[in-house]
């Protein structure tokens, strides 16, 4: 019997599974889109988890949850290991790059600096209120240009002379955007530009004062973008690193600790036919009117949260209005 | 006025965080009821965000409901004005405007008092002021006056007591909470992050707890150009527990001007895990935990390799 660990890392826009063997090894990984349902897609990559490893002789010691929706996914699957999400990229990262001293990302609708001294997290920063320069930003501008996003990197190298786009607000680069192209740039100008506007816009935002140090790693969706990745080591003046499975990085990384949690029991994966739901109950307790999340297996409650005081512990949707 | 049935609103935001001892027994002193607002509560910053302009600090959003609930409860409310109380230092414009903005926007009746020591306007002549136009006499009031700031005295020195006997005796992650007193100990804004910090298995250090005479002129390791009274305080508390404490946050609500200077300069002269957490009106508590978690993780990490 093989020991081995399973990770999922359950974003906003995509969902990512991997089962790693003791030497940290991939023996099976999944991607899919969340599609704003956490629950379906964690059930779909569990299923193809073990498609994956079918007659193999594993045994599965270690679950880890991280992502956006780590708590909910983790009470589901009775994680023994729920963690953020940049402590999962960064054990994931070093995994891969021992050597690592920053990792950047830029995903669908968030993206953030980490700085790695030593092989451990020293620093990181993420976007606030802004999503300028991220994934979405992208793909609603490749939308507009009349051009698939997978293309967009291809196009983007093609260009000798990149347009300046403004970039320190996605309105106005859109409307720069709009412009140039009236005036008669050419595409693949507009596109690298616009590749060079989500690099400036991300080194004067997320990583502003931040000392960004080789080797460098790029993760996350618009990393697939050669064009980003080119802006970057220009700008950067240092090799840029992208790795094949550099999507799963979060899933490794939270798999890994899982293993490290050195759990003695045996998991089982077994959940597609347990019905689980999540209902939204509002707490009339007091005027803050917490929303309380409650999660029922097979109908029985198994956990809540989401009140902001203790008022709310008792809170069960027989007594309170539904949402 | 008949002082028997006079009650006195105190909005449980702002400056209460910082005088309530002081208040509280001086109007106990002088017999005079009191009426605080409750904690802060989602109605009451809905209500203080609809009062206010976009520009306030949330702070100041807040204190704005909080004045809500009073109003029609009480017989005055009081609303402090202090402009300086040291010499060529000065206080945040909100807190020498708060008195014309209440006044401007509700139509109730203010206990005001006036602090502006370049101008000679001590606090004992502002208590005198109180007291007068609540028809006490000048024994009873400067009587009141004396006692509260010997209670004001005793508490805050029984709280710095505390913390240093925490400091000493704790083995878990002392965090340390730079922030305003009406940011830390307010229940949407502070109490939440310290809930979270608690969860981590942390004791939380506050920088606003301290030794008047110890932190004299600590700030200036930072910057010796900072002449907000309030700033002053929090970097000479940094720079007075920086030596004992695991890491740092630095909390701001949005879009408070003297913090925003002051961070900065923490932030690129401190040594030691940090991280500035910065609230505004929306509330994703989703981000404040990955941020916290995430804080704590390098703090333990930091602290292993420390101790290998």
């Amino acid at each position: 019997m093989n020991n081995s660990y399973v990770g999922i890392d359950v974003g906003s826009i995509s969902t990512k599974g991997v089962i790693l063997d003791n030497n940290n090894k991939i023996l099976a990984s999944v991607y899919l889109w969340t599609e704003g349902n956490p629950i379906s897609a964690v059930k779909k990559i569990i299923k193809s988890l073990e498609l994956q490893i079918k007659g193999k002789n594993i045994v599965i010691k270690g679950i880890g949850v991280t992502g956006s929706a780590r708590k909910l996914i983790g009470t589901i699957l009775g994680a023994n290991i729920v963690k953020n999400e940049i402590t999962a990229h960064a054990v994931g990262t070093i995994s891969i790059h021992p050597d690592v001293k920053t990792i950047l990302e830029i995903g669908g609708q968030d993206s953030k600096i980490i700085i790695i001294e030593d092989g451990i997290v020293v620093d990181y920063a993420m976007n606030t209120l802004c999503a300028a320069g991220t994934g979405a930003f992208l793909s609603s501008q490749a939308k507009r240009l009349g051009v698939d996003v997978k293309e967009f990197g291809n196009i983007a190298l093609e260009s000798k002379k990149p347009t300046k786009i403004a970039a320190r607000c996605t309105v106005f680069a859109e409307s720069d955007l709009v412009h140039k192209a009236q005036i008669g740039y050419k595409k693949e100008d507009i596109i690298a530009g616009l590749c060079n506007a989500v690099v400036n816009n991300y080194l004067n935002n997320v990583a502003k004062e931040k000392k960004i140090k080789a080797p460098i790693v790029f993760q996350g969706g618009v990393s697939k973008n050669e064009g980003v990745v080119k802006a970057f080591e220009k700008e950067l003046n240092e090799k840029v690193y992208v790795d094949e499975c550099g999507h799963l990085t979060g899933a490794i990384g939270i798999a890994i600790l899982s293993k490290k949690e050195n759990s003695n029991i045996e998991f089982n994966l077994n959940i597609e036919n347990i019905k689980f739901e999540n209902k939204g109950v509002e707490c009339k307790k007091c005027p803050n009117n917490c929303d309380i999340i409650c999660i029922y297996k097979d109908n029985t409650l198994i956990d809540s949260w989401g009140n902001k005081c203790e008022k709310g512990d008792s809170i069960q949707p027989a007594n309170v209005n539904q949402v | 006025m008949n002082n028997k049935n006079t009650t006195i609103g105190i909005p449980k935001a702002l400056l209460y965080y910082k005088y309530n001892d002081l208040w509280e027994s001086f109007f106990n002193e002088l017999g005079i009821n009191v009426l605080y607002s409750p904690e802060t509560n989602n109605e009451i910053l809905e209500r203080g965000k609809s009062l206010s302009i976009d520009e306030s600090c949330l702070a100041l959003k807040i204190f704005m409901g909080h004045v809500d609930y009073l109003v029609n409860k009480v017989d005055y409310i009081l609303i402090p004005r202090i402009e300086c109380l040291k010499k060529h230092e000065k206080l945040c414009t909100n807190f020498y405007a708060l008195y014309d903005i209440v006044n401007n926007i509700f139509n109730t009746k203010i206990l005001n008092y006036n602090i502006d020591v370049k101008k000679g306007k001590t606090e004992k002549k502002a208590f005198i002021q109180i007291g007068k136009s609540l028809n006490k006499s000048h024994v009873e009031i400067l009587t009141a006056y004396n006692i509260a700031k010997n209670v004001f005295k005793e508490s805050k020195k029984q709280r710095y007591f505390d913390q240093l006997n925490l400091l000493n005796t704790s083995t878990k992650n002392k965090i340390l909470i730079v922030s305003h007193p009406y940011n830390t100990y307010d229940k949407l804004i502070g109490e939440p992050i310290i809930k979270l910090l608690k969860k981590q298995n942390t004791d939380i250090i506050y920088c606003d707890v301290f030794d008047e005479e110890e932190i004299k002129n600590k700030h200036t390791h930072i910057s010796d150009k900072v002449y907000w009274t309030y700033s002053k305080e929090l970097l000479g508390g940094l720079v007075n527990y920086y030596k004992h404490i695991d890491g740092i946050i630095l909390l701001t609500v949005f879009p408070c001007g003297p913090d925003s200077l002051t961070n900065e300069m923490c932030m690129s002269k401190i040594n030691l895990p940090i991280i500035n957490i910065i609230i505004d009106e929306l509330s994703g508590e989703a981000g404040l935990q990955t941020r916290i978690e995430s804080f704590i993780d390098i703090v333990n990490e930091k602290k292993k390799v420390k101790n290998n």
